[in-house]
């Protein structure tokens, strides 16, 4: 039943991404009165993501940002979704869990930040969110602490790719596992949901899943939070943030269909993604006595290895992600910060052909003659640490976006650390692809996901909000996203995203219910 | 390493049941959109710029060609764009004039003539200069030569293999995926995907 946006509220949530999503859910089951804003549309999966990459670039952030730096971010298709589900309606949905170590960043290498809160603080919480999105992975995961549940399902089928990192690898001596992913190997039911089918191996997952096999959440914790009251109002840009006298926020003013409209609310969860989050902050002058909003961005080192092999490979085939190392978590040849993690790629034509104009600059006969080696190809990735600096950071530009608003420019340059990262990387994955016997191997230098702009910690001179994700300037402000994270971990963010987002629900219903 | 695919193995499955009804309309737009008139670009603008993708992403001798430089003035008419820009660079629309000035301007200065009265080879020589920033002229003293070549390159091979005559030409068929995959492990080929007809060298 929808709310009245004259009605007091007990909660607006601002974005249904990995961060909204699963507070959002925690607290309508709470029994409180819940609306999530999202700007992206609402989509009907079987109608809306046809297997096609240029239909589903409707699935990205496309409003313009501006990449400014040594090593410019690219945004779109890289780094940020829209609509209801946010980023996860196309991430790949590996999920690893971060280990105790990523935590503690500072105290282990004297550079960089540690985490206000431990492993032990949120364990509970990745196995919780596990069993809810029915990840499949291995009987025995060989890295990290001990996990007190087996994954919700067995591992996926591993494809050509995951095939080949496993045989070169094998040869090396790197150890392999089949990769924790938030796709259902099989059929699971699901609380708020019903029955989500088992993967159809169409290697999509960049893009929107049509079955609801992929965990993304708009088949996960937004049924559920719509189960429990909750209500979602898509295609809705918060632009303010409204204080009243007493210093906290009484009403988030937003925009929809042309006309602007108020939700009166007694707290505000602001859930919009690293870029978002931050400019919304700067836009209304709130929660920055820190100085802090906008500062240290982080994007993990993410280099791709690509080669070329004899065997047919397919990559359109099998869950992109399929196999995973995290032999190279704290490498005892590292010459850098923290570690990085190895998993094989999937790939769809046109992003790898794409990759091959920029990272290359092939063109011309050279590039056809390339991209028809497509159904051969097979590549490796890593994410890495990455350290906050002085230097990346997001700022409000002059030039307007279609709301008149701001767009962001976004500073980023990788530092000695993650170049040294990068070149150890290099080095191990092309050792593993020419031991599994590739040819025409060639690097795709890049950075992925976005993190960092309102890290959290416990002094409010150096952070934006504390260990509960409260902001040290108004009480009844809350952020659960991407930006909070004090250092970037060596993992796919999306699992300790969820995880610190039922986390930070659970603190605020302890203090306020 | 040459590889070949059979032509018509898209076209053929779009009449399928292997396609969802979603992916059908897509693919079925794309490949019957008729030829556009510019309406972002004057005619000159996209007459240089269609020669100019021709040489970025040669068609050779297709029953149909495949649309390059429409997606890109379809793209600008709409004010569209994928969601950032290199800082260093104006906005796409005045960055693709500036860029096509700029790509005449080098073609006059390194052969006295306009782009499109060059051989193929020499609009391949312009296009290398301005790739490598070793290309003469006024524009690229303000416009990043290696950023609007990368930008460009990007956009126009994304707009060539998004098309379902590309995509026979590379053996795509992930469109195909209705009834699931299930031989995805290696060299394991299921009925409806194309085997290479030709291998040489
Ligand atoms: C291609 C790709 C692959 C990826 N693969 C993986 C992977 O395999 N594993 C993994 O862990 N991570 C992966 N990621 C990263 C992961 O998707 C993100 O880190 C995560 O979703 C970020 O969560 P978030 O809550 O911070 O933001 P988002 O999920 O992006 O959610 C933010 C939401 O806020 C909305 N919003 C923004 N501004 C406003 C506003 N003003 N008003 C209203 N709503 C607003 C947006 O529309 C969006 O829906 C991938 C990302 C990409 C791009
Ligand atoms: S590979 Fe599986 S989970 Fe991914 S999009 Fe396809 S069916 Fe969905």
């Amino acid at each position: 039943m929808p709310y009245k946006t004259s009605e007091l509220v007990d909660a607006v949530v601002i974005g249904t991404g990995a961060g909204g999503a699963p507070l959002l859910a925690r607290l309508a089951k709470a029994g409180l009165s819940v609306v999530a804003l999202e700007a992206g549309k609402n989509w009907n999966p079987m109608q809306d993501f046809p297997t096609d990459e240029k239909a589903q670039s409707k699935l990205f952030w496309n409003d313009e940002r501006l990449s400014a730096g040594n090593d410019p971010l690219p945004f779109g298709s890289n780094n940020s979704g829209t609509g209801v589900g946010g980023s996860t309606l196309h991430y790949t949905a590996y999920t690893p869990r971060a280990q105790p170590d990523d935590l503690r960043i500072r105290t282990d290498f004297g550079v960089g930040e540690d985490w206000p809160i431990d492993f032990d603080q949120i364990a509970h919480y990745y196995d919780e969110v596990e069993q809810f999105l029915g990840v499949s992975g291995p009987a025995n995961y060989p890295w990290g602490p001990a996990r007190k549940r087996a994954y919700a399902l067995g591992p996926l089928p591993i494809n050509g790719a995951g095939q080949l990192m496993e045989r070169g690898s094998k040869k090396i001596g790197i150890k392999t596992s089949p990769a924790a992913n938030a796709a259902l190997s099989a059929g699971y039911y699901q609380e708020g949901v019903g029955h989500r089918p088992g993967c159809a191996n169409r290697g999509f997952c960049q893009a929107g899943c049509n079955i609801g096999a992929k965990a993304s959440m708009d088949v996960t914790y937004i049924p559920l939070a719509v189960h429990y009251g909750a209500e979602i109002r898509p295609e809705c840009f918060v632009t303010q943030l409204i204080k009243d006298a007493s210093g906290k926020i009484s009403e988030v003013v937003y925009m929809h269909n042309g006309q602007e409209e108020r939700q009166r609310c007694r707290f505000v969860f602001l859930c919009a993604g690293t870029i978002e989050t931050a400019r919304l902050l700067l836009l209304n002058d709130l929660a920055n006595s820190s100085g802090q909003v906008g500062r240290n961005v982080m994007a993990h080192p993410g280099l791709q290895i690509w080669g070329e092999f004899d065997e047919d490979i397919r990559p359109y085939k099998g869950i992109p992600g399929a196999i995973i190392s995290e032999d190279m978590h704290r490498a005892a040849d590292a010459d850098f910060v923290g570690g990085y993690l190895l998993q094989s790629i999937g790939v769809m034509p046109v992003t790898y052909v794409s990759q091959m104009a920029r990272g290359r600059g092939l063109w011309g006969q050279d590039l056809k003659q390339a991209a028809s080696a497509y159904n051969h190809v097979a590549g490796i990735n890593i994410l890495g640490d990455c350290l906050p600096y002085a230097h990346n950071y997001m700022e409000l530009s002059d030039e307007k976006d279609i709301r008149g608003l701001p767009k962001p420019r976004v500073y980023f340059s990788n530092g000695e650390s993650e170049e040294r990262m990068n070149a150890h990387a290099n080095k191990v994955m092309r050792e593993i692809w020419s031991a599994a016997g590739a040819k025409n191997v060639w690097a795709f230098p890049r950075n992925a996901h976005v993190i960092g702009t309102c890290r959290m910690g416990n002094d409010s001179n150096t952070a934006v909000v504390n260990a509960d994700g409260q902001s040290f300037d108004i009480p009844n402000l809350y952020i659960s996203d991407n930006s909070t994270f004090p250092s970037a971990l060596s993992v796919n963010p999306a699992l300790t995203i969820m995880a610190l987002a039922l986390r930070t629900a659970d603190r605020f219903l302890d203090a306020y219910k | 390493m040459t590889i070949k695919y059979p032509v018509g193995t898209v076209r053929d499955l779009l009449t399928t049941d292997l396609v969802t009804e979603a992916t059908r309309q897509a693919l079925v737009k794309r490949l019957n959109t008729p030829p556009r008139q510019p309406t972002f670009f004057s005619t000159d603008e996209f007459t240089l710029l269609q020669a100019v993708c021709d040489r970025l992403v040669p068609q050779g001798e297709t029953d149909q060609p495949i649309p390059v430089a429409d997606g890109i003035d379809e793209r600008l008419s709409g004010s569209e764009t994928n969601g950032w820009r290199y800082d260093t660079m104006p906005t796409d629309g005045d960055a693709y004039k500036l860029g096509l000035k700029g790509i005449d301007e080098s073609a006059q200065a390194l052969f006295q003539q306009p782009f499109l009265s060059l051989t193929g080879g020499e609009q391949d020589q312009v296009l290398k200069a301005i790739q490598l920033m070793e290309a003469p002229g006024e524009t690229w003293q303000t416009l990043p030569a290696d950023r609007f070549f990368e930008e460009l390159l990007a956009e126009a091979v994304e707009n060539y293999y998004s098309h379902p005559i590309a995509q026979e030409e590379i053996g795509y068929v992930g469109m195909a995926d209705t009834p699931t995959w299930k031989r995805v492990g290696l060299d394991q080929l299921e009925d409806r995907e194309p085997r290479a007809v030709q291998i040489n060298e």
